[in-house]
């Protein structure tokens, strides 16, 4: 059952402003994803995972052991600002 | 009462494939940090993962050299934690159906070390930390892994280590990896416990990671091993956990509380089919795989005739034992050849990789000719040592060095000559041999070696010195 209390705490984990009149309805739509989420427990009962594959027929989609060349790096960088020295960067967490 | 120690081990070997599990990039060790990456492997969104096929095929082999059964059907899973090591916060493994169960490492003494498992996986990227930041290399990000895990079966430090070793070799022969744990191609995790012996139940276990060194895991294992018994006896509980083995302070210290399956919420990789190996396909892979290690032990000694402890040290290094059979091909003895690989060839390596590399001037076959040489008494022993030593100076033949003189030996009148003279040059050694010391003959027969320059048959020369000075009693 969703409340109150998960729209505003999932607002602010997704740095979402709510307003006030808006959340009730919210709160029933959200139930309301929750409800239709819940509807796969009883498709895939009995079930084994793999079976899926066999509705396509497709089992081993294999890549061949061929070497493809790799990005440059400066592309693979670049969603880090470039990082630092050729390598991804995490700065250290401050003592706060 | 005394403590026994219970403990399990969790092998990571990297396969020998060239090109990442996923992707297409290569496998290659080293290299600029960041350069062998796509898009694939630093996980970025909307990017499809493909399996590499050559990891099931390598993944089969290795369950089928250590005696599992392996699955028809298998599946890849998502085992979800957060660090950076992992671009995605999830590493693409196999949970409950991987690809081999069930098999076993037989130990020297007949003991089964039971494996619950083997299952593909990638590896994580390599972290490097300074002053509490990160920096990240995802070269080695996506490279395949098998991960072998056992029973709880280990008593010994010793069992460690001898399965480990043989672990080792098994994945080497059947080429499914270099094995090079220097690089990291082999790692050990090992969960470790201690309880009363007698008791059933097992105590609680820690987990030491990421250990790269026979040396270390051993290390490691003895300081945990004490480390859980003094626990216990001030009155304290071991605590489940992951810990790190610090070689420098050779100590295992906590690194985080240990997590249990449920912790990473597996489930199914949605991205990526079902395998499905035929038992056609199981049985090319069986018919593919070369003479296990202890198979050559077992033959070295069998049928060459070699001592255990020879055939153990050839066979440890794949590349001589390939040699020491190339040279015996033809000889009567390989116990021969075996000596002149052992003793004087081994002495020009002085490190395990070097042996391992076995990096030699000259052919099998010329090794050969110089053992037949031997064998047959064109040449004494110690002229076949000398040889041997310029052949593997200078890359040449035997027949390079061997005059004609050295091939004529010494007759046996000369040789009687030269008996006489040297027991009369040396009449305290003979009167000593005479006394009971077996050795003092040595200082003849060094001098009859000395004076025929090596040419002499030390056996026939010891004979008739013995005759000569047993007949001036």
């Amino acid at each position: 059952m969703v409340g109150k209390d998960d729209i505003l705490k999932i607002a602010k984990l997704a740095k979402l402003s709510v307003d006030e009149s808006k959340i009730d309805e919210l709160t029933k739509d959200m139930g309301e994803i929750i409800e239709f989420a819940n509807t796969i427990n009883t498709a895939v009962t009995n079930v084994e995972s793999e079976d899926f594959d066999e509705i396509n027929n497709i089992v081993n989609a294999f890549h061949q052991d061929e070497i493809a060349e790799s990005y440059d790096r400066e592309l693979i960088l670049k969603n880090r600002e470039g990082g630092l020295d050729g390598y991804f960067f995490v700065k250290r967490r401050s003592e706060k | 009462m005394s403590w026994e120690l219970v403990a399990g081990l969790e092998t990571h070997v990297e396969l020998s494939t060239k090109t990442k599990i996923f992707c297409s990039c290569t496998t290659e060790f080293g290299g600029e940090p960041n350069t062998h990456c796509c898009p694939v492997c630093v996980g970025l969104p909307g990017t499809l993962p493909k399996l590499n096929e050559k990891v099931v095929e390598y993944a089969v082999k290795a369950g089928l050299a250590t005696n599992c059964s392996i699955r028809n059907i298998s599946k890849m899973d998502r085992k979800n934690y957060v660090y950076p090591d992992l671009p995605k916060a999830y590493q693409i493994s196999q949970y409950d159906k991987p690809l081999c169960e069930g098999g076993y490492v037989e130990l020297n003494s007949g003991k089964k070390i039971n494996i619950n498992r083997i299952h593909i996986e990638e590896d994580a990227g390599k972290l490097v930390h300074q002053r509490g930041d990160i920096y990240i290399d995802y070269n080695r990000g996506g490279v395949p892994l098998i991960e072998i895990v056992t029973e709880p079966d280990f008593r010994s430090m010793d069992e460690v280590v001898e399965y480990v070793e043989k672990l080792r070799l098994i994945m080497k022969y059947t080429g499914v990896s270099d094995v090079k744990m220097q690089e990291g191609s082999l790692r050990c995790d090992v969960n470790i416990s201690v309880r009363k012996q007698g008791e059933k139940k097992y105590g609680t276990r820690t987990e030491i990671k990421n250990m790269n060194s026979i040396n270390f895991i051993a290390k490691a294992m003895e300081y945990e091993f004490r480390r859980q018994i003094d626990v216990l006896e001030s009155g304290g509980e071991i605590e489940q956990e992951t810990r790190r083995y610090d070689s420098g302070l050779n100590i295992t210290e906590s690194m985080r509380g240990k997590e249990d399956a449920d912790d990473y919420r597996y489930f199914r990789e949605p991205d990526l089919v079902t395998i499905s190996i035929s038992d056609e396909q199981i049985d090319r892979c069986k018919k593919s795989l070369p003479e296990l290690p202890q198979q050559r032990l077992k033959r070295f000694v069998e049928v060459l005739g070699l001592p255990v402890d020879d055939a153990e040290l050839l066979i440890k290094y794949q590349k001589v034992a390939d040699y020491f059979e190339e040279a015996s091909a033809g000889v009567e003895s390989p116990k021969t050849v075996s000596n002149y690989i052992l003793s004087q060839i081994f002495r020009r390596f002085s490190t395990e990789s070097e042996k391992e590399e076995f990096n030699i001037s000259i052919p099998p076959e010329y090794l050969s000719v110089l053992v037949i040489l031997a064998e047959k008494k064109k040449i004494t022993s110690q002229v076949a040592r000398n040889t041997l030593e310029k052949m593997l100076d200078e890359g040449k033949t035997a027949l390079s060095f061997i005059s004609e003189e050295d091939m004529q030996g010494v007759d046996e009148d000369d040789l009687r000559r030269l008996c006489q003279e040297a027991v009369d040059a040396n009449e305290k050694a003979a009167a000593e041999y005479l006394a009971g010391k077996e050795k003092a003959i040595g200082a003849i027969i060094g001098f009859i070696m000395k004076y025929s320059k090596g040419k002499a048959d030390a056996a026939l020369a010891a004979q008739i010195v013995k005759e000569i000075i047993t007949k001036e009693i």
